[in-house]
């Protein structure tokens, strides 16, 4: 145990343990209603399982129900708020919570990796904040005070600071801001800011696109039965274009505008006032509209950092950073909750990487303009064999036909004509050719000193770049075919999940799996 | 404090390729292959007795249990040839395991990431005298090796030594190094 601390822990005291605040209990009734509602409106309101359910019990039954939820819900508030304590031991964080199950969680300064606190626009008239902590074994492992006072989780913040989390102090600059603690004797000094361009530019580039069209995607049954009963009463003849094709077209347009702004409005949502903060070995991020949002990343816990850009922020030459830490759950789709930097451009990416890299221990420091492999940008990305190509090509024209096949023999049984015969036939390679050559196009790595670059993609790209030495574990992998054309895949097992090289050279394989190796195992012997 | 920073040939590095590598037990061949006729039985079974209503179909179904019976002797003699085959090396700093007859790999685990270790075993490969050597990397994404086909006094000495390497090894993760 160390120093005395202001959450509990004293030299030789008995530890003093805290609540949450007791508008807690409220918000957990609020947050809790919202994660519900968010996570089943577009069942209850799309489907039509709401209205349904409203007819056949009755307003005042499910008024009543409701009632008895509520009560319920109070009543499992205010057991799980008795039975949530914390406090903290010197740098050892002790958590007991539990309802039925009494549990009691320890987290150590040392073991921890990354700090968030959340302010969702109602706890903002209460002054409270969702503090959450994770530690090296991953998301799973993640740790959250629901409703504690802002002061108090910046108290908790500096407790559980890393003890190495002085490795790299930054030198106070003219107009560097002061970091949320008095006490704090580094300054933070603002690494990035967002603007409303790059907001826009993020909303638009970004896979929220998607993901609000899957989201809205039941409405559309509902929507086009209301079209179907309304259209007829409406005069939309006399403004709508003459040909069907048209309007069809602009329906589309319609709705990939609207798809748009939605996508800015999350964007906007989530982002606003984004700035990356330099404190030294912590980064500290903050934004959001209404729900504000600070995340703090320890730069000794880094372990890779990967350049995103989807087909539309390649056009637009946006992208996004994700620093990935140990046990990052969820693949691609969870790294919205990772240390995410949005709406950068190329030479901001490259910028950035380069400092979240510098003075990374036990290896040299990256050098920026190294994402694309640009001839004047840096060293070009090696290719993987062109018979790779031939195998995605393979791959995409036995996937393609079987989907045609499939759609056209059981789903919609057409009669095509011979000449659309003949165009399948001729669409299908050529849609597979390409697709097999815009991967293999974008498959490439490359070894700088000390770090690995490894790109993937098809039409969006992902460049994961990481010092060798943090690697987990590799697999050299060939198949008959491979081990005849003189090629092997190499797997990369890393914090964030895995990275495969397909189809290299095998002398190549060989020895990249025997640097790595030896890197790896070099930098913490046993 | 002495610093050194011994210049290393690229080409000399300690190669994967010669690693000494010992093949597992010879009991693994037919354990695998009694695990994996139990497994086929089963789906041959299904697909002999599953109750077809349209009596068209019901009159060709011995076919397709025929069929997959086929493809569980295939199986059975692919798992048999695999297993022979499958070799591990420990070497002081990384475990490797190869296995595979169409499809071969080599999977390399640096010691330095290991976090903890344990031995499994069914009851086949209890009645074959064999152990499972499962181990376990940062980040919680469950088992990265599974080491097959050991005996149980080879899982208990190589346990033994890794458990003994990690006591070795620095307790707690500092700077950029893993947990």
């Amino acid at each position: 145990m160390s120093e005395a601390s202001p959450l509990g822990g004293g030299q030789g005291g008995e530890l003093k343990w805290q609540r949450l605040s007791p508008w807690a209990v409220l918000l957990l009734l609020l947050s809790g209603s919202a994660s519900l509602l968010r996570q089943h409106m577009p069942l209850v309101l799309g489907a039509g399982a709401g209205l349904a359910l409203v007819e056949r019990l009755g307003l005042r039954e499910l008024a009543l129900g409701g009632a008895v939820l509520l009560i319920l819900a109070v009543l499992i508030s205010l057991l799980y708020y008795r039975r949530f304590r914390y406090c903290c031991d010197g740098d050892v964080l002790i958590v007991q919570k539990g309802l039925l199950e009494h549990r009691e969680f320890k987290v150590a300064a040392r073991h921890v990796q990354s700090i968030v606190i959340r302010q969702p626009v109602y706890m903002r008239p209460f002054g409270l904040v969702l503090w959450e902590v994770e530690t090296l074994a991953g998301e799973a492992s993640r740790i959250a005070l629901p409703g504690i006072r802002r002061e108090r989780a910046e108290v908790l913040e500096r407790e559980l600071r890393p003890p190495d989390g002085r490795r790299r102090p930054t030198k106070p600059r003219p107009g560097a801001t002061s970091e949320s603690s008095p006490a704090d004797e580094m300054q933070a000094v603002p690494r990035f800011v967002i603007g409303a361009k790059a907001i826009v530019l993020h909303g638009l580039a970004s896979r929220s696109i998607y993901l609000i069209a899957a989201m809205l995607s039941p409405l559309v049954r509902p929507l086009e039965r209301w079209l179907h009963d309304r259209l007829p009463q409406l005069d939309f003849e006399a403004w709508m274009p003459g040909s069907p094709l048209l309007a069809v077209a602009v329906g589309l347009l319609a709705v990939v505008i609207l798809l748009a702004l939605l996508a800015i409005l999350a964007a906007w949502w989530r982002f606003h006032g984004f700035v990356l903060l330099d404190a030294g070995e912590r980064q500290i991020q903050r934004s959001g509209l209404f729900h504000r949002q600070e995340q703090t990343l320890s730069l000794a816990r880094l372990q890779v950092v990967e350049w995103v850009q989807t087909g539309l922020g390649r056009l637009l030459g946006r992208g996004y950073l994700v620093c990935h830490q140990y046990g990052a759950l969820g693949g691609d789709a969870g790294e919205s909750r990772r240390f995410m930097v949005p709406g950068l451009s190329e030479a901001q990416g490259e910028a950035l990487t380069a400092h979240f890299w510098q003075g990374s221990a036990g290896s040299g420091y990256f050098k920026p303009g190294r994402f694309t492999g640009h001839a004047g940008s840096g060293q070009l990305l090696r290719r993987v064999d062109p018979s790779y190509r031939r195998v995605l090509f393979l791959r995409y024209l036995l996937l393609l036909a079987g989907g045609a096949a499939l759609v056209l023999g059981l789903l919609i049984p057409l009669e095509l004509s011979w000449p659309a015969w003949g165009g399948l036939a001729a669409g299908l390679p050529l849609l597979a050719a390409v697709l097999a050559h815009w991967r293999w196009i974008a498959t490439g790595w490359a070894q700088e000193g000390d770090f690995l670059r490894v790109r993937r993609g098809v039409v969006g790209q992902r460049t994961g770049i990481f010092p060798m030495h943090h690697l987990i574990s590799l697999r050299l992998q060939q198949s008959w075919l491979q081990r005849r054309r003189g090629v092997a895949t190499l797997h990369l097992e890393l914090a964030n999940g895995r990275q495969t090289l397909p189809y290299l050279k095998e002398d190549d394989a060989r020895h990249l799996a025997d640097t790595l190796l030896f890197t790896a195992e070099c930098a913490q012997p046993v | 404090m002495t610093f050194t920073n011994v210049s290393l040939d690229p080409q000399n590095l300690p190669a994967l390729a010669e690693a000494p590598l010992e093949p597992v037990s010879p009991r693994l061949a037919p354990c695998q292959a009694v695990l994996r006729s139990l497994h086929w039985l089963l789906l041959t079974a299904l697909a002999a007795f599953m109750p077809l209503m349209i009596a068209e179909i019901a009159a060709w179904q011995p076919w397709p249990a025929v069929g997959v019976g086929l493809l569980g002797v295939i199986s059975v003699v692919l798992g048999w040839l695999e297993a022979r085959r499958r070799t591990y090396g420990l070497r002081q700093h990384d475990l490797i395991y190869r296995r595979g007859l169409l499809v071969q790999s080599t999977q390399v685990l640096p010691l330095a990431r290991l976090q903890h270790i344990e031995t499994s075993s069914n009851p086949v490969e209890r009645a074959f005298g064999l152990v499972r050597l499962v181990c376990f990397t940062a980040g919680g994404r469950g088992a990265d090796m599974v080491l097959e086909g050991l005996t149980a006094d080879r899982a208990a000495a190589i346990r033994q030594h890794l458990l003994a390497r990690l006591e070795r090894a620095e307790p707690e993760p500092t700077g950029a190094d893993a947990p």
